[in-house]
């Protein structure tokens, strides 16, 4: 289980998000093969809040190893509305990583804010949303969901508000995170393009002097157009992202929700 | 005899050396099926106008073993639903009571539709579509898997589950010992995820292209699947069974035999590595 | 009601014919014995305030505690059986905190009323899955003050498990004659002082005692500053602005 919280590449030479790499050597004795509860189905996900809005993102390909078991399998839910088909929503939750953990962990989320709706008679903030679903992670905290979960919403004030969690429920309030698979490959063009990480006026000075590019909040015509170019990127570098992208962009005026193609290659 | 149990069945250690007991477990967690033991190889199924097709050889393997030839691998549900099972067979079979007896409390609640049109002199009538659709079994079955490997104690299969859904749909999806579940168009298990899958997946890419495919054109899209894997999976069977689920209900055949093998093939396949003849 | 006094004023889970509860109506009847303790509720804020019976003059009268902080947020005064309110309290008190570490955010002050009136219930044999924690029913009634993001709001809570959202409430031994009084102060426009006054001005009429600084305590619940039980130095002042007749 190491390796999964291994983010790593350099620590056991190339690393695969599969459990595929091989055994460097056997532990003492242990001919017997034990059954591992975990494995990894790949895809990739990602959030980015804008001023008043916030777009989710996530393929829809499901792997084991180098199959594709399902090209169209979401990794976005709506959370928290009161009907079966959650169109009175306003959280969307992604979860990545070990798909039926996902699953158990979206139902469990879910079923939560439902009861909460019951018991206190209003919907569930983001903010409260967001602290209940690290408890639920960390009271697993010795047999965890592997699953990085990103949620998403609009804070009290209406601004766009992403959350993300590692497996065992830390988390933190951010204004773009990319989980899973194409993590990696994803995070960093998402510092440059939306925080605008080692962006620099020209001509503004030498060395510490030099002057970054000041932040504004990105329209969500921009953040659209980000996001489907981050996936093409994943697409064409990560062998477990694919097939199709799903997108919910989270507005005052409820959940939109966007499927386009991806390579299926 | 050796009066000790533990020795019972096993080599004898006069001839063969003490045995390495660490393989019997006289303490720790209860022993659950930690690797399969009796198995089945690939079951494959793809959707089609109506419905459903399932297919699975008659075979169940005791390592490389062809140990029982003549095993039914697709069970039927309510007459709803067809469950397709790889993996243990010995687990196969829990399951496979486990849902019998399932099927039977589901009969007693809702007097399902089918069995109310046969009964001609019934007083009440129950109420159409309540009983469990291929939706609703398979989402019993991922829970019921998802919470065996939670407690460590795995139900080594991987299973699909073809039938209509709650909309009269065709439904096709698949769960597996870790409760992973997910639906396609086409499904394989075992050796047919990268033998069948590929060919079925030329017939229904997507939900649209299994909505242009008629009963016949399903049919003999998984029995030439049946032949590919025959030819190159060497724990299968040429005999095989064969189900077709739609809203009529479903039919079983669990007899089939492959035809029209050609094994033509064979002469051209030269090894794998190095070319030396 | 003592008229219907029968063998079914024993069992607390038994109906009698008529389809009362004795023991829970009793346990009514032991608040009317308890201090009288009244909450008004201002756009403001909300006052707590009870009479502290002093039996004797060596008693401390610090160390009654009639008036209690639940959260940061949220105050209850109590009238009837002290020592009951403890559990009640207590419960409340870990329902608030436990509600805070999961969702980052204080409790509703309706909620934790629910949560109070939960328990309320919890006596006799135990039923499915829910532990039986009391012999009878409780012996108190409470009067939960706070704030949240409705604004201010003042709850009663009986033994009974009922409870019921009130602009002015009084409890205790002299609620009937108090109540009326509210009834014909009350107004919408009431300031945080004015209600200070109508609170002890209230009280003042009912206790037996002679009311001074001593014997009265006054908390209140605002946005700025929470719960809050009002110092020596300010139930003086309070004392001090009463209108003597």
């Amino acid at each position: 289980m190491a390796a999964m919280f291994s983010q790593n590449p350099l620590m056991n030479g190339p690393n695969y998000s599969f459990n595929d790499s091989p055994r460097t050597s056997a532990p003492e004795g242990a001919r017997e093969h034990r059954f591992d509860p975990y494995t990894d189905n790949g895809g990739s996900t990602l959030a980015i809040a804008g001023a008043d809005f916030t777009i989710m993102a996530g393929d829809t390909r499901l792997t084991s190893g180098y199959s594709i078991n399902s090209r169209h399998h979401p990794k976005l839910f709506k959370i928290g509305g009161t009907t079966a088909d959650q169109k009175d929503a306003t959280i969307v939750l992604s979860v990545v990583g070990f798909a039926a953990d996902g699953e158990a962990l979206k139902e469990r989320l879910d079923a939560i804010c439902k009861m909460y709706r019951y018991r206190h008679g209003k919907p569930m903030s983001v903010k409260a949303c967001a602290q209940r679903l690290s408890t639920i992670l960390y009271q697993k905290r010795f047999f965890p969901y592997y699953a990085y979960a990103i949620l998403g919403g609009l804070d009290e004030e209406g601004k766009g508000a992403v959350y993300s969690y590692d497996p065992v429920g830390s988390y933190e309030r951010e204004q773009c995170r990319a989980g899973g698979a194409a993590a990696s490959l994803i995070m960093p063009f998402l510092d440059n393009q939306v925080n605008f990480k080692n962006q620099y006026i020209p001509n503004s000075g030498e060395g510490h002097a030099l002057q970054e590019r000041e932040r504004r909040p990105l329209s969500r015509n921009e953040v659209e157009v980000l996001v489907k170019d981050a996936f093409d990127g994943a697409v064409e570098r990560h062998i477990e992202v694919g097939d199709g992208l799903q997108m919910m962009v989270i507005t005052k005026d409820g959940i939109e929700e966007i499927l386009m193609p991806l390579k299926r290659d | 005899m050796d009066h000790r149990p533990q020795a019972w069945g096993r080599p004898r250690d006069d001839i063969y050396g003490a045995y390495d007991a660490s393989y019997l477990q006289t303490s720790g967690p209860k022993t659950a099926t930690q690797s399969p033991v009796v198995t089945g190889t690939s079951v494959i199924a793809i959707k089609f106008k109506d419905g459903i097709v399932m297919a699975a050889d008659n075979l169940a393997s005791y390592g490389s073993l062809a140990r029982f030839t003549d095993v039914k691998r697709l069970r039927t549900f309510l007459d709803t639903s067809v469950v397709g099972f790889g993996g243990d067979v010995s687990d196969m079979q829990f399951l496979d009571r486990h849902l019998k007896e399932l099927a039977i409390d589901e009969a007693y609640e809702h007097n399902d539709d089918q069995q109310q049109q046969d009964d001609d002199d019934s007083h009440h009538k129950s109420t159409p579509g309540t009983a469990l659709n291929a939706a609703n079994l398979h989402k019993y079955l991922q829970k019921l898997m998802y919470r065996r490997r939670n407690d460590f104690d795995p139900l080594w299969n991987q299973i699909l589950v073809g039938g209509l859904d709650a909309a009269r749909k065709p439904f096709l999806a698949s769960v597996d010992l870790r409760g992973t579940a997910f639906t396609s168009p086409s499904l394989a298990t075992g050796f047919g995820a990268a033998l069948a899958q590929p060919i079925m997946r030329r017939y229904a890419a997507t939900d649209e292209d299994a909505a242009r495919l008629t009963r016949e054109q399903a049919v003999d899209v998984v029995k030439e699947c049946m032949k590919v894997l025959f030819y190159r999976d060497a724990r299968s069977l040429d005999r095989y069974s064969i189900a077709v689920v739609t809203k009529d209900g479903v039919e079983l055949s669990e007899d089939e035999q492959l035809e029209r093998q050609s094994w033509a093939f064979a002469e051209r396949i030269r090894g794998y590595g190095t070319q030396t003849v | 009601m003592f008229m219907a006094r029968s063998e079914y004023d024993r069992g607390i889970n038994t109906f009698s014919p008529e389809g009362r509860l004795f023991q829970v109506e009793y346990s009514l009847e032991a608040i009317k014995l308890g201090s009288t303790a009244i909450g008004v509720a201002t756009s403001e804020g909300v006052i707590l305030g009870v009479e502290k019976r002093v039996t004797s003059t060596l008693l401390e009268t610090s160390s009654v505690e009639k008036i209690v902080e639940i959260d940061r947020h949220i105050g209850c005064a109590m009238s009837g059986l002290q020592a009951d309110a403890r559990s009640m309290v207590e419960h409340a008190r870990v329902e608030c905190q436990s509600h805070a570490f999961n969702y980052n955010e204080p409790l509703r002050v309706e909620s934790c009323t629910q949560a109070i009136c939960d328990l309320a219930l919890r006596f006799g044999e135990s039923a499915d899955g829910e532990e039986s924690i009391m012999s009878r029913p409780f012996g108190v009634a409470l009067l939960i003050a706070g704030y949240d993001e409705d604004g201010p709001s003042l709850y009663h809570a009986e033994p009974s498990g009922t409870f019921y959202r009130y602009d002015a409430k009084a409890i205790g031994s002299g609620s009937e004659g108090a109540q009326a009084e509210l009834q014909n102060e009350y107004h919408k426009s009431l300031s945080i002082a004015d209600a200070e006054t109508l609170v002890l001005k209230t009280l003042k009429q009912v206790m037996e005692e002679k009311l001074d600084s001593k014997n009265v305590q006054l908390a209140s619940v605002t946005k700025e500053r929470g719960f809050r039980i009002y110092t020596d130095e300010e139930m003086a002042a309070v004392v001090e602005r009463l209108p003597t007749n």
